[in-house]
Order: C-alpha cells, then structure tokens, then sequence
C-alpha cells in the first residue's frame, strides 16, 4: 500500500481474508473453517471511520462538513507539532526523536511483528509504515521541507481528514508488544511510535476509545476502578472471597484491607475481582500461609492497578499515578507490589518513574520474585504431583521484555508441575498474546474479532504447537498467563476458536497454580471449567 | 448513540446493544432484549439470574463477580450459557439493562 494512497477516498484499503493469514496448526488447519471477522453494518460504515481495512478500533465520528475535516486535520498537525516540542512532550520526546531519525528501514523488525506476520504480511501493518507516515507529514507540514525534494526522494505526502482518520485508526492496529524494538540494531522503537500518535488523537483531539478513556481512566478516577468496582461494591466482593476461600480450602483467612504500616501494598488489577477472584482468593492464600505482612487498600482507586494511560494519554497516566503513590503513602507501607498484571508493572513501576518524585517516589515493585523466594525456599508446602498435567506459560510483555522478569516465573513452575514445557520462542523473546495496550478490553464491534483472527493467532499458533502431542481432549492442559489483560485475551481467543472444548486447554493465572500444590488443602483449587 | 424501541418505549442503546438509560428498563424491555440474544421466551430460571444481576446493580452500581452469580442462583457456567448463549456478560447482563461491563474484565 503505497502512503500517497492513504488518503485517497475509498471504502476500504485492505480486506483480510482467510487464505492470506498464516495457517494454524490441527485442529484448525483448515482455512475454510476459519471464523471471519464480522461485517460492520451500513450505519456504522457511515457514522465512524472504518476505511482503513473495515475494522473499527477507536469509533472516530466522520466529518459532516468541509469545516469539520479542516479542523480536524488543523488539530492533529497542532498536536503534533506538540509532541515535537520538548515543554509538552517532556516524557518521551527523546525516544521518539531517536526512532524517527535513525530507523535505516532494514526491516529486520518485520518478523518480530505478531499483527504483520499473521496477517499475511499486509503492508499497511508493517512496524515500519505508520512511522514513515508521521515522518513524511513532519518533514513536509512542520520542518517545511521543499516540495521538489520531497518529490525527488519518494517521500511526499498529501494530508486531508481521511488519511489521518486512518492514521488514527492505525494506530491502533499495533499492540506495543515492543518486540520491534528488541530486535532493532539501533534501538528504534516503531511501537512507541504507535503510542505518540495515540497521544495526539486523545491529548490535542479529544479521541480515544471509549473502553480507554471515559470507562477507563475517567471512571477509574471518578469512582475508584475502570471496572465500575466502588470502595461499598469492593467490601462485599472481599467478604464474598472470604466465604469462598473457607469452602474451597477449609481455611479461615481474614482479608487484611487498609492495615496502616503493612510491609507490602498488594494491588490487583480489578478486573480479577470481578472475572477471576480465584487469582486474588490464591493470593491471600499463599501470603497467610507464607505470614507475608502484606494489605490491600479500600481507597478510590488503591485497589486498580490498572493505569491505562500508559496507552494513550500521559496525562492521565500521571493522574493515576500519583494517586497510587499517594495512597501508599497515606498508609504508610513499605512498598507497593503489583499482581498479575503486565500494563500495571510497565505503567506504575516503570514509566511513573518519570512523574513520581519525592515523596511520592515510593518502592514499587512485581508480586512474582516473593511467589518465587515463598516457592523456592519452602516457606509453604508443595506437592506439585497435584499439578501433574502439560502446563505452558505465556510471557507478558511488559513482565518479560520491557522489565526483564523472566525467571521468577519459570522456577516455580519447574519447581511445582512435572510437565512444564516452554512455548516458542519465550522469555523475552515472547510473542504477544494479541490483547496488549487495551485490546483485550476493546469490545466494542467487530475489533474483539480482528484481535482474535489477527494480532492473538500466533499466540494461538504457539499454544497449539506446544501442545500438539498431547492436543485431544483426553488431556487436560494449562496456559499460564500471569496476567490479568493476557488471561482476557487469551479467554476471548479460546472462546471464537472453541479451543477448551475442542482441545481441553484451560487458562489461568500462576497463584492458582502454587496453591492447588499447597499439601494442607484437600480438594483442588483450580476447577476444570470454562470461565 | 442510536435509539431503538424495546418494550414499546424508545431507549437509547450503546453501538453493542446495551440499553443506556438503566432507569427505564422494565420486564417488556428485558424481553424484547432476550429476543436479540437468543433467550427468549424467558423461563423461570432466566428470570432468576436477571433478577439477582438487576438487584445487584441497583445495591452496588455493578455486576457482581462471575463466580457469585454462580453460587447466589445455583446455576453452574454451563447452565447460564444455555440460558444465555452470549454469555453472563453479553448476554444476561444486557438483558438485566446493566451497563456494559467495563474494565479488564
């Protein structure tokens, strides 16, 4: 897809077909199977902007009149100029500086990218193709290069209203999984590239997904979680886990909620509480087991981890981020931990790094190092033949590449299930699952089916692979996937393909995992059924 | 936002079919909701999930977890997805007049 066409006014500009994505192993080896992405309606074709490949992410309303398209162009270039200067974008100009001047175009990123390859190699899912848009329009709308040798050079652009519209969009077809900038001999990093631009949309235009923006990061400062979950609805679903934990284990365990001066703040991501309360149930567990010092906090927002800013707006990632700090220090821990959940270890331990000073700079750090000194140093009983069934682990992206938690994860699972097997590649080399930078929570049209098709089949494919011997449904099996996004994502993958019913694999998080091995717990804690 | 006519009222829906005003819902709506998501006619046991959601929400501004729907009506995950083939979520959810379930749920 040539970029002078990105802007040319027509219904669409790619078609995903079956026969073009790259081939899946048995049982879903056969393309006409495949389940389609489906087709948006009429009246949604004509309200929101769907012309890139007939997928719609963020739902941007088209422009009714010239005017309109006019300001609409005029407020991204506003932007953008912005995101150039370093007052406004203090937070990442530097790397962005970087990945638009030194990428050499090698390509050698292509590979690495899950959305490009699976695809069948569309061009306009290309890591390098959205970054060439933005340094085409910057060279010639805001360093003002000669027309002439834009011309010369093959890198002239024409802006209208349609071609940034499918830039926003596109923008949204990257997961920031990061593995682009992994394999990069420079360091360029095309998916923060994909981040700027999202930044421009929500920070100058006002655009975002809703799921992102004003059910996310909005209500999650409004009433304490992007979940809807309130500081009344949060005391009654720990009472619920309470009373769930003494019927599934026999044991008594009070939820320590806001202990002033606990060594550890433990926040979850909320939606665990609401979808898997299993994982938050199997961490008071092993933390009462282990007499961890820990508590969890009934503040608005102290119990969400979440941060969703981290995708799309700066802002209000420095919003939350402060609040998680403060409320910390309002109780006087010693540090925050985080569950499992990837987007809040990137968002609160890495990138609040940049608006958390201070005070307010407070340790924060990942729950998975104590699972690992609570496993590895027996300080609970185990007996993995309770767990002696093929189990896989999925490696969160911002866990494995972006923080460098690799190990702790892999020894408790070599210490507690026998067959413990690595998908490929893994580690830090890891594929995406497919639902990063809040795509497993886009639920809105047909954007769950493209991340399902799309942007999770080679987490699909690797699944399946590792499998593979042992893939009927005789055999019960296992994705471990520490966190709570991936477990979403991985959910809605399993569910368009059938994959627990035809192939028996179940997912779920690492805790539930420690505590079904734990010995003083008679019936098992991981229930073999669809959630 | 697009209107629609449930129950013999117009109620504004999201673009996924989830009412947006929750304090219109009433049984009629809730039926003519069943009818888009494969749960109509509404037994007894249909009603008792709505019912436990509905009363739910309106104590504490969200659907409660999963796992307590199984246990407060009795039903397994199996069952509620025969009554609903779209889901707790998609499915019994909507019908309820709940929101669309936010967050990383």
């Amino acid at each position: 897809m040539d970029i002078l066409d990105l802007g040319k006014d027509i219904d669409v500009l790619i078609n995903i077909e079956p026969e073009d994505l790259i081939p899946l192993p048995y049982p879903y080896d056969d393309p006409a199977n495949e389940p389609l992405i489906k087709k948006l309606t009429d009246d949604q074709k004509k309200r929101y902007e769907a012309s890139l490949d007939g997928v719609i992410a963020i739902g941007i309303p088209k422009p009714t009149t010239k005017e309109e398209e006019e300001t609409f162009v005029r407020r991204f270039l506003s932007g953008l100029e912005k995101l150039l200067s370093l007052e406004n974008n203090w937070t990442f100009l530097q790397p962005l500086y970087h990945s638009l001047e030194y990428c050499v175009k090698c390509q050698l990123c292509n590979d690495a990218c899950p959305a490009y390859i699976a695809s069948g190699r569309k061009e306009i899912y290309r890591p390098t193709y959205r970054p060439e848009i933005l340094r085409r329009i910057i060279n010639k709308y805001i360093k003002k290069k000669h027309p002439s040798l834009l011309k010369l050079t093959g890198s002239d652009i024409e802006l209208n209203w349609q071609l940034v519209a499918r830039l926003g969009e596109l923008a949204y077809r990257c997961t920031l999984c990061r593995k682009c900038a992994q394999v990069c001999p420079l360091g360029v990093d095309n998916g923060l590239i994909s981040h700027e631009i999202r930044k421009i949309f929500s920070q100058e235009m006002g655009i975002a997904p809703k799921e992102l923006h004003e059910s996310g990061t909005m209500q999650q400062l409004k009433t304490g979680s992007s979940t809807g979950i309130t500081p009344k609805a949060l005391a009654n679903i720990i009472e619920f886990m309470e009373e769930e934990i003494e019927e599934k284990t026999g044991k008594k365990i009070k939820i320590p909620v806001d202990k002033e001066g606990a060594d550890i703040l433990l926040i979850h991501n909320a939606g665990e509480f609401i979808s898997w309360p299993e994982n938050t149930m199997a961490f008071a567990i092993i933390f009462d087991a282990a007499h961890i010092d820990w508590t969890l906090s009934s503040d608005l927002a102290g119990y969400d981890a979440v941060n969703y800013g981290v995708w799309y707006d700066d802002i209000q990632l420095a919003r939350i981020a402060r609040r998680h700090a403060e409320i910390a220090r309002a109780l006087k821990v010693k540090k925050i931990n985080v569950g499992e959940c990837g987007h809040a270890h990137k968002a609160m331990i890495v990138v609040a790094d940049r608006v958390l000073t201070g005070e307010l700079n407070i340790p924060r750090e990942s729950a998975l190092p104590i699972l690992a000194d609570i496993v590895l140093n027996d300080r609970i009983k185990l007996d993995p033949s309770r767990n002696n069934f093929p189990v896989t682990l999925h490696d969160p992206c911002n866990m494995v590449r972006l923080m460098g938690i690799v190990e702790p994860q892999r020894q408790i699972l070599r210490k507690i299930c026998p067959q413990f097997r690595e998908m490929e590649p893994h580690g830090v080399d890891n594929y995406c699952c497919g639902g990063g930078s809040g795509f497993a929570i886009m639920q809105s049209m047909n954007f769950p089916d493209w991340r399902s098709v799309v942007s999770g089949r080679i987490k699909l494919k690797q699944i399946l692979e590792v499998f593979q011997d042992v893939i009927s449904v005789d055999t019960k099996k296992y994705v471990c996937a520490p966190c709570s996004n991936c477990k979403g994502q991985i959910r809605d993958l399993f569910a368009f393909y059938n994959v627990f019913e035809r192939c028996n694999i179940l997912y779920g998080g690492l805790v539930e995992l420690i505590v079904n091995a734990m010995v003083d717990i008679k019936k098992p804690f991981i229930e073999w059924e669809w959630r | 936002m697009a209107k629609t006519v449930l129950g013999g009222i117009e109620v504004e829906i999201d673009e996924d079919g989830f009412i947006q005003e929750p304090e219109k819902w009433n049984q009629a709506i809730a039926e003519d909701l069943a009818k888009l998501e494969q749960a109509y006619p509404m037994s007894d046991e249909h009603w008792k999930v709505v019912n436990y959601l509905r009363d739910y929400y309106l104590k504490y501004e969200i659907a409660p977890p999963i796992r307590m729907l199984v246990k407060q009506t009795g039903f397994d995950l199996k069952k509620i997805y025969q009554l609903f083939p779209s889901g707790p979520a998609k499915g019994a959810c909507k019908i309820a007049g709940l929101p669309k379930p936010t967050g990383c749920v």
